[in-house]
């Protein structure tokens, strides 16, 4: 396996565990009230630091044990799978933008609000990545 | 992930190029070992251009390296 794929899988699995966390924890019963707001404030804050922190040590961990493919330059193949990744990514985008602009004119409240835009980055991070894992791992 | 039509001889002309490694190959075309890799198991169609710079480290033409499958057409 590949530096760059084993970076992918890093960032996959941290994640799912770091927002699956933010997701499950969250108070909802608050979300249509303005402290649901600020909740959400609170709670990103150390899931970035949890994922900062948690990428940060991975890859230092990863690049001192394959110090050869660290400075390995992108190539064509890699590139293909990226774009391919963003592609299939770029479909959950819009679906949960345009779901959000409907609920907007719905009247639902801010913390709403950003916990589905939240929820829309997420899901279309998750679809990139694991697009781009797939055809790393079933060939393009 | 549907196969390419068509097959390559690369695993043999690196062995009948002394052994060369799929990660020597790869410095040589510019691309990675696991794309070497990929592309010898047919998972992964290269550009022309990789293609050609394949060609040209073993000095062989193309059609030596790469084959159309009339079956997979």
């Amino acid at each position: 396996m590949s530096f760059r794929e084993k970076i992918h899988w890093v960032t996959l699995v941290t994640m799912i565990l770091a927002f699956g966390w933010y997701f499950l924890v969250y108070p909802w019963r608050i979300v249509a009230s303005p402290a649901g707001v600020m909740a959400t404030a609170g709670m990103l804050v150390p899931v970035t630091i949890a994922i900062i922190v948690a990428m940060t040590v991975a890859t230092a961990f990863l690049a001192i044990r394959s110090p050869r493919e660290v400075h390995a330059r992108e190539d064509e193949r890699d590139r293909n799978i990226h774009m391919r990744g963003t592609h299939f990514g770029y479909y959950p985008l819009v679906v949960g933008i345009w779901i959000n602009i409907f609920l907007i004119f719905w009247g639902i409240g801010q913390a709403e609000q950003l916990n589905l835009m939240i929820a829309t980055l997420v899901v279309a991070e998750i679809v990139r990545i694991g697009t781009q894992l797939y055809l790393y791992r079933r060939g393009y | 992930m549907a196969k390419p039509p068509f097959t390559n001889d690369i695993r043999t002309l690196r062995f009948l190029a002394g052994e060369m490694t799929q990660g020597d190959l790869g410095d040589r075309v510019g691309v990675t070992r696991q794309t070497i890799a990929a592309i010898e198991q047919g998972k992964y169609s290269p550009s022309l251009e990789v293609a050609f710079r394949i060609a040209r480290v073993f000095g062989k033409p193309l059609e030596a390296v790469f084959q159309w499958d009339d079956a997979g057409d």
